[in-house]
């Protein structure tokens, strides 16, 4: 019982590889086996946000995600958002513009906002609903939508 | 934190999938988890062996013969996206892009909403309006069941055990010359986001040149025990403008096709006004171009 199985992640580009439990969430994997702790846990349940992760390219909630699904796949977490240039656009928008607060929230938030600048979308309505899923129970997003605004515009500046 | 499951299989191609779940009566398929992983992490759902259908390519959207054919783990984000979808079947491009928010847009999967089988499940309505039908495989073969019959109750559908959805297909019926398609979608809840539908709506019709609806057909979505057509509203509206008059009796028609109950998220009278006023909105939007 509980054979283990083998995940081969290209996670933040470096390729890994991870023996779990066939019940592990990708969350745990990213936490506990890898040591990236960057990633939060709020709700457990999709709902919030918090361990938003970029699964190929995409925004997904890890703590719904299979371990055991993503062999093969390419994982990004917040620790490997910004490459070695340091942080992301996104993210030095966001503390320029006073969205960080408890900061709780701000590792998923960060993964979601880069995929939106990723996808291209640039119209503010388009951004704050791409954005819906990340809840933030300290900014109040105004701050948090006008980082993204500027990252977009600001390109990588 | 791990999930209550003994053994995740990964075949990789669909004929493996349907011998991994006929060989072990157990198994049960998981797609992009974001109904299943929640039902396992409440116990709510007892499956220790789960099937992994992520790597069988079924995720294909495509316009083949005289149907749009979208793969059973096509992605709620791939088909809001989809530009076949957008031109064929808008109402389901809309109810796709409002399921949950993007990052479970992201993860769930077109199969994995119509085999969970809520009531409230949001791409059913705009599939029931389409006369879409799903194909489900088994080992020994394939069949083709209308979405309509394929949900039994809350929770149910009348697949087999080890039957897996492949994909669903929507005709492409064209409409009179001079007409024009009408296909929408619309959900209410307590927020616009990430929130199960109360109560959701879809209209799809010919408008003709003289700007009566032909063709109309009208299903609601979390207002009885499956998703379920409104024949009742439907024949108010044929051969009439959907405004005036008659938007104001089929909002009263529409009543006696559905059969909402109370729960958690709203008493029944909410869930019959609510439906009534989405219907009036829609047949607004729609007379007014
Ligand atoms: C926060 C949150 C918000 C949500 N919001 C909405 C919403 O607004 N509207 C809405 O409709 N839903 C919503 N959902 C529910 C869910 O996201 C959808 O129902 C989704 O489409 C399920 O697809 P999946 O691929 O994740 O399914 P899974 O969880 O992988 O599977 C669901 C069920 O279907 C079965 N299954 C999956 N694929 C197949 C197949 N090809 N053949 C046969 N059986 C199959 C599985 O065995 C399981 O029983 C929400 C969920 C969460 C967590
Ligand atoms: S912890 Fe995953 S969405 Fe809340
Ligand atoms: S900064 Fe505290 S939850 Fe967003």
């Amino acid at each position: 019982m509980d054979e283990r199985i083998v995940v081969r992640l290209v996670l933040n580009g470096e390729e890994r590889s991870f023996r779990v439990a066939p019940g592990r969430r990708l969350l745990d994997l990213l936490r506990e086996d890898a040591g990236l702790t960057g990633t939060k846990e709020g709700c457990g349940a999709g709902e919030c946000g918090a361990c938003t992760v970029l699964l190929d390219g995409r925004p997904v909630p890890s703590c719904l995600v299979l371990a055991a699904s993503c062999d093969g796949a390419a994982v990004v977490t917040v620790e490997g958002l910004g490459g070695p240039a340091g942080s992301h656009p996104f993210q030095r928008a966001l503390v320029a513009s006073g969205g960080v607060q408890c900061g709780f929230c701000t590792p998923g938030l960060v993964m979601t906002g880069a995929a939106v600048l990723e996808a291209g979308v640039t119209a503010p309505a388009d951004q704050a609903r791409l954005l819906s899923g990340n809840l933030c129970r300290c900014t109040g997003y105004v701050k948090v939508f006008e980082a993204l605004r500027r990252a977009g515009e600001d390109g990588d500046g | 934190m791990n999930l209550p499951v003994e053994a995740v299989l990964r075949p990789r191609d669909l004929g493996e999938a349907l011998s991994m779940l006929a060989e072990d009566p157990s198994a049960v398929p998981v797609a992009g988890g974001t109904d299943l992983v929640v039902q396992l992490r409440a116990r709510r759902r007892h499956a220790p062996v789960l099937v992994d259908i992520g790597a069988l390519g079924l995720d294909r959207i495509a316009v083949e013969g005289n149907a749009l054919v979208i793969g059973a783990a096509a992605t709620m984000d791939s088909i809001a996206r989809s530009a076949a979808v957008r031109e064929h079947a808008p109402a389901l491009a809309t109810a796709a892009g409002q399921v949950g928010a993007w990052p479970i847009q992201c993860r769930a999967t077109l199969g994995g909403n119509l085999a969970n089988a809520s009531p409230a499940a949001d791409t059913a309505p705009p599939l029931l309006t389409a006369g879409a039908t799903v194909t489900a495989a088994f080992p020994s073969g394939q069949r083709r069941i209308p979405v309509l019959d394929l949900f039994e109750g809350p929770g149910t559908t009348r697949l087999a055990p080890g039957e897996l959805i492949t994909s669903v297909s929507i005709p492409l019926d064209p409409v009179p010359a001079g007409a024009r398609r009408v296909d929408r979608f619309v959900k209410l809840g307590p927020r616009r986001e990430q929130i199960i539908s109360v109560v959701s709506l879809a209209v799809r019709a010919a408008l003709l040149a003289d700007g009566t609806l032909a063709d109309v057909r009208i299903a609601v979505g979390a207002a009885a025990p499956t998703p379920v057509r409104a024949p009742a509203a439907e024949s108010v509206l044929e051969g009439r403008p959907p405004g005036g008059a008659a938007r104001r009796e089929a909002a009263r028609a529409l009543q006696e096709d559905i059969a909402p109950i109370d729960d958690i998220r709203a008493p029944a009278r909410y869930r019959r006004l609510a439906a009534a006023v989405l219907l009036d909105r829609l047949l607004g939007e729609i007379s007014h171009g």
